[in-house]
C-alpha cells in the first residue's frame, strides 16, 4: 500500500484509522482515478473514525462530499447523520459502499424528503 | 370535533378498527387524507378479491392518528350489541315479513307485465316440475307439521297470503345489512373509547405496544402532517408507500422504513437494496428515524448516485 502513489495523500489517516483504512484508500483510488473527480482532497471525520473525500465532478463547480464505508460495517441512522454534521451539513452525501473484491457502488443521501428526479 | 357524537365511530373487533359507515369511509379520506384498506367481499364470492368494500379496516397507525386528533373514537363492537329482548325481536321479524311480501308482489306484477318468452312446450314442461315440487314441499310440511307449532312466524317458511301466482317460485331476498346501527339492540354510548390509553386499559385495544410501534405511529404522523398519504408498503419492502397526493392520482414518491432508534443497526447492504429498487421504480427510498426520547423524527432520502 504504501509504494501505491495515492499512498502519500493518504498517509496521515490511514494509520489513523485502520479498520477504515480499506474502504478509504478504495474509494480514493476510484473518485481519483476512474471517476476522474477533480480537487479531490481528504477530510477527518474523527466522530466516525474515517476520513471522508470530497472533490467535484469533471467539468462540474460543485463540491461533493464521498463518506466510505465497507460492506461488512454496521452503520445506523445516527451514524449517518453525524456524518452529515461533521460535513457541515451539506444537502447531500454520497456513501461509497466497498467490498473486499474490490467493488464499489455510490448511494446518494439526502437530507430531508426529496423527491426523486424524474 | 369537541362532542364525542360528532366524532367518527371506529368498531373495534379482534384489535382491529372498521370503518361500516361509507359516509366516513369518504370523510376519513377526503378530510383527514387517510386511505385504510377496503376488506369487505360479497357473501356469495367471497373468494373475489379484485373489488373489496365495506368494511374498511384501518392501519393501526391511522388508528392512533384520528384518536389522538380527537377525530374519532373507539367502539367495542361486540359489547355494543346488546342482548335484544322479544318485543325487539318480533318488531324486527314483522318488518321483515313485510319486506318479503312486497318484494314478492313486486315480482308477481312484474311478471304479469312482461311478455311470455316461454314456448308452450317449456310452459308444460315447467308446470310438471313445479307440481312435483309442490307435492314433495307438502308432503314435507305435513310431516314438518307438528314440531313447526310457529311455522308461520318464522321468514324462512313461504308466507301464506302470497298473492305470487304458481309460476312463480316463492323466494325472496332476506337482507342482511352491512352497520349494525340501524338494530334496537345495538347501542355504543356504554363502550366508547376517547383516547387510545382508555381503549387500552378497557382491554380492546393495544398499538402501539413498544418502542417499534411507538416509532411507526411517530414516523406516520410526521408523514401525515407532511401532507403525505401512506399505504402499506410491502410490494417494495418498506413499511409504508408514501404518495404526495391521494393514491388513486398520484404514483407513490417514496417507500419509507421505519429505524425506531438512532443506534438501531442498518447494515449498508440494506441501504444499497432499497435504493436500487427506488431507483429502478423511479421512488426514492426514505429512512425515516425516530428519536423517542425527543419524539421527533428525521429523514434520509436515498437514491442511486448514478456512478460507479
Amino acid at each position: 500500500m504504501q509504494a501505491h502513489p495515492s499512498y502519500q495523500a493518504l498517509a496521515d489517516v490511514l494509520p489513523k484509522y485502520p479498520r477504515a483504512s480499506g474502504s478509504l484508500f478504495q474509494t480514493y483510488n476510484d473518485i481519483l482515478l476512474v471517476q476522474q473527480w477533480t480537487d479531490v482532497e481528504v477530510v477527518e471525520l474523527e466522530g466516525i473514525s474515517r476520513a471522508a473525500i470530497t472533490g467535484k465532478k469533471p467539468k462540474t463547480d460543485a463540491t461533493l462530499y464521498v463518506v466510505p464505508c465497507s460492506l461488512a460495517e454496521t452503520l445506523s441512522f445516527g451514524w449517518l447523520t453525524t456524518a452529515f454534521t461533521l460535513l457541515s451539513d451539506p444537502p447531500e452525501i454520497f456513501l461509497a459502499i466497498t467490498s473486499d473484491d474490490a467493488s464499489i457502488v455510490y448511494y446518494k443521501l439526502s437530507r430531508g424528503i426529496v423527491k426523486p428526479q424524474v | 370535533m369537541t362532542s364525542t357524537k360528532a366524532r367518527i365511530h371506529l368498531r373495534v373487533a379482534n384489535k382491529k378498527a372498521y370503518v361500516w359507515d361509507v359516509e366516513d369511509i369518504a370523510t376519513i379520506r377526503t378530510k383527514h387524507r387517510l386511505c385504510g384498506v377496503f376488506t369487505g367481499t360479497l357473501p356469495h364470492l367471497s373468494q373475489q378479491n379484485l373489488f373489496l368494500g365495506v368494511p374498511m379496516v384501518l392501519l393501526p397507525e391511522e388508528v392512533v392518528l384520528l384518536v389522538e386528533n380527537e377525530i374519532a373514537v373507539l367502539v367495542d363492537d361486540p359489547k355494543a350489541h346488546i342482548q335484544p329482548s322479544v318485543v325487539e325481536l318480533q318488531r324486527w321479524n314483522l318488518k321483515e315479513k313485510e319486506l318479503a311480501q312486497l318484494q314478492l308482489a313486486q315480482l308477481a306484477t312484474a311478471l304479469e307485465n312482461s311478455p311470455a318468452v316461454m314456448s308452450e312446450e317449456a310452459v308444460r314442461k315447467r308446470k310438471e316440475r313445479e307440481l312435483k315440487k309442490q307435492a314433495a314441499a307438502a308432503a314435507a310440511k305435513a310431516a314438518e307439521a307438528g314440531l313447526l307449532a310457529e311455522a308461520d312466524n318464522s321468514i324462512f317458511s313461504p308466507p301464506e297470503n302470497a298473492t305470487a301466482p304458481p309460476a312463480v317460485d316463492t323466494q325472496y331476498t332476506v337482507v342482511i345489512p352491512a352497520s349494525s346501527t340501524s338494530f334496537e339492540w345495538y347501542n355504543d354510548s356504554a363502550c366508547l373509547y376517547t383516547t387510545v390509553q382508555s381503549a387500552k386499559d378497557a382491554g380492546i385495544w393495544e398499538y402501539p405496544s413498544n418502542l417499534h410501534e411507538r416509532a411507526k405511529c411517530g414516523v406516520f404522523r410526521g408523514l401525515w402532517e407532511q401532507g403525505m398519504y401512506m399505504g402499506g408498503g410491502i410490494k417494495f419492502g418498506g413499511d409504508y408507500l408514501v404518495y404526495p397526493g391521494d393514491p388513486l392520482r398520484y404514483h407513490a414518491h417514496f417507500s419509507a422504513t421505519v429505524l425506531e432508534s438512532p443506534t438501531l443497526s442498518l447494515p449498508p447492504m440494506e441501504i444499497v437494496a432499497h435504493g436500487r429498487l427506488g431507483t429502478v421504480t423511479k421512488k426514492s427510498h426514505l429512512l425515516c428515524g425516530w428519536d423517542d426520547e425527543k419524539k421527533e423524527v428525521s429523514y434520509l432520502s436515498i437514491e442511486w448516485a448514478g456512478f460507479g
